[in-house]
């Protein structure tokens, strides 16, 4: 049982690492996980003059969301064009295995672009109030994003271009109502109830909580739904990539 | 060490395998033929845990495919038909990969790597990117990373497809090699020579059923009753002197060379018939050839339904 489960993790391992080697560094990885929310954040910040705090905030907040759900989009339609797809399904592995490994690759290139925002947030004087509770926050929300970017290649495309435009269609709106420039209690009450489906909100709410100590929710709500999307999206988006992933062949 | 039993699959409304069964004993060459769209990648993909079939079981080592596709494809080695190796990955990294989803040891990777890539030429190109390689490369290279885990059987669809005459007999003299170290093959190929010259057993398989089964030589005398008698004579005949052979036989004639098909039982009488003209017309033979119908002759007829 225990060399089962030793063994099922060391696969999941070999196919992340193989993720993180070759899709890292891919275009559409880094101009939809890095580039497209720094524009997204300087775009707000010409006009407006937050403090720092609120600015590292909005950047920690949209770079996660964005890395986390890049590279999950990608990955499917991109093996299925170059052909790989079969053959590394053929191996003594599931379809699980593969889509866990893809989103362990996912959520670590979440928690590093993550990190370095940290990073550039402490060389600008300004530190998240509680940092275990910062590190758990970007661990649970860049799981439950990379499952959401997994989500959008469920469509059996051997285009990478159509998942990344859908994830776009998808991630874009939910920027702006999900607390992270706008605060809930300012937006259009029509439109508070989406921000409430929305998992960035609950992500986005934690980061403000930490780093400017505005909060619309208390910590204990903010994880409790945040897991409550992953274990959603996670069943999800396995169950719907396990039906389709056979049509790619 | 393989076993199909009645595995029966559709896409939509189109049948692509209508229960197909065969069983595959151990260091034996098994090659499952059939023209495009017969249905042996469907086969294949079922047999090796792929696709589930609509009905029917799929067996290896006595392990159900479908039960436990992980442990039952611990035994196999796949070279799928449309397959690439990861592009961006060195060759080395490629076999890596694979070796680590078998949880093989560091060790026995670097060890077994090295041989398969030296036996297949490809070590000196360890370090290159599999991009740069050649298609013969990449298809040798598909199959050392089959290969790195030692399985006990190989599945290769159309292993020889696409490829130059040089790599595809560098690959035929490997599956020679495999079958001499006790590996038990499965493969599938609509080149039919190949699998004559390959396979210790075969099964024809068309619009998804399998309609002859047999050694590449139980097929050639079950169905090879046909042979060819090609006569080239000194002088070119008028064809109307052939027409005591049209009634019974398919005759061409192309100036001095007369085309005769006939059953292998009436050689002694076709020959009587030749030599009759050779005498009557005074003729000379300046050559002669009795040949078999090929087993790519037998094939068509096979699946033709003659």
């Amino acid at each position: 049982m225990v060399a089962g489960i030793s063994d099922y993790l060391k696969k999941i391992w070999a196919l992340s690492i193989k993720d993180m080697r070759l899709y890292y560094f891919k275009g559409p990885t880094i101009v939809m996980g890095v580039v497209m929310p720094m524009f997204l954040w300087l775009a707000f910040m010409i006009g407006s003059s937050p403090s720092i705090g609120s600015a590292v905030a909005m950047l920690l907040s949209i770079s996660s969301f964005f890395a986390a759900s890049s590279i999950t989009p990608v990955i499917l339609p991109w093996e299925t064009r170059q052909k790989t797809l079969e053959m590394i399904l053929a191996r003594p592995i599931t379809i699980e295995l593969v889509l866990i490994g893809t989103c362990l690759a996912s959520m670590l290139y979440g928690v590093f672009v993550s990190l370095v925002i940290i990073a550039i947030g402490i060389f600008l004087g300004v530190c998240a109030a509680n940092i275990p509770v910062l590190i758990a926050s970007i661990l649970l929300s860049s799981i439950c994003y990379s499952f959401m970017g997994l989500l959008f290649s469920a469509i059996p495309s051997d285009v990478p271009a159509d998942a990344v435009l859908l994830s776009s269609v998808v991630r874009m709106p939910l920027i702006f109502i999900s607390g992270v420039f706008v605060p809930i209690n300012r937006l259009p009450i029509l439109m508070r109830p989406l921000s409430y489906v929305s998992p960035l909100t609950y992500y986005a709410d934690i980061i403000n909580d930490l780093y400017i100590g505005r909060s619309t929710f208390s910590l204990g709500i903010d994880f409790l739904v945040l897991l409550l999307f992953t274990i959603i999206l996670g069943i999800f988006t396995i169950e719907t990539n396990r039906r389709t992933i056979i049509k790619r062949l | 060490m393989v076993e199909a039993i009645g595995l029966y699959k559709s896409f939509g409304s189109v049948e692509a395998v209508r229960g197909v069964s065969f069983s595959v004993s151990r260091g034996e060459i098994f090659g499952l033929l059939g023209p495009n769209g017969a249905g042996k990648t469907t086969t294949i993909r079922m047999i090796t845990g792929l696709l589930r079939p609509d009905r029917g079981r799929a067996f290896i080592m006595g392990i159900d495919v479908h039960r436990d596709p992980i442990e039952a494809r611990s035994h196999i080695g796949v070279v799928p038909e449309v397959s690439n190796p990861y592009v961006d990955l060195s060759v080395w990294d490629n076999l890596v990969l694979i070796g680590k989803l078998y949880c093989i040891p560091k060790e026995t990777i670097i060890e077994r790597g090295k041989s398969l890539l030296e036996e297949l030429g490809l070590y000196d190109r360890r370090s290159s990117k599999a991009k740069t390689l050649s298609k013969g490369m990449r298809r040798r290279l598909l199959l050392a990373m089959a290969l790195i885990s030692d399985p006990e059987i190989l599945f290769l669809d159309e292993p020889t497809s696409g490829l130059d005459v040089f790599s595809a007999r560098k690959i035929r003299s490997m599956i020679t090699g495999l079958r001499r170290n006790g590996k038990t093959i499965v493969l599938t190929t609509h080149n039919i020579d190949e699998a004559g010259m390959l396979c210790d057993r075969v099964a024809i398989i068309n619009k998804g059923k399998i309609i002859a089964e047999g050694t590449p030589d139980d097929l050639r005398i079950r169905y090879g009753k046909y042979i060819e008698i090609k006569v080239l004579f000194d002088n070119s005949i008028d064809s109307s002197v052939l027409n005591e052979f049209r009634d019974h036989y398919n005759v061409t004639c192309d100036e001095r060379w007369v085309t005769i098909i006939c059953e292998k039982n009436e050689l002694d009488e076709v020959l009587d018939k030749i030599m009759n003209i050779k005498h009557r017309l005074d003729l000379r033979i300046k050559d002669l050839h009795i040949e078999s119908q090929s087993f790519e002759d037998i094939f068509v007829r096979i699946v033709r339904g003659e």
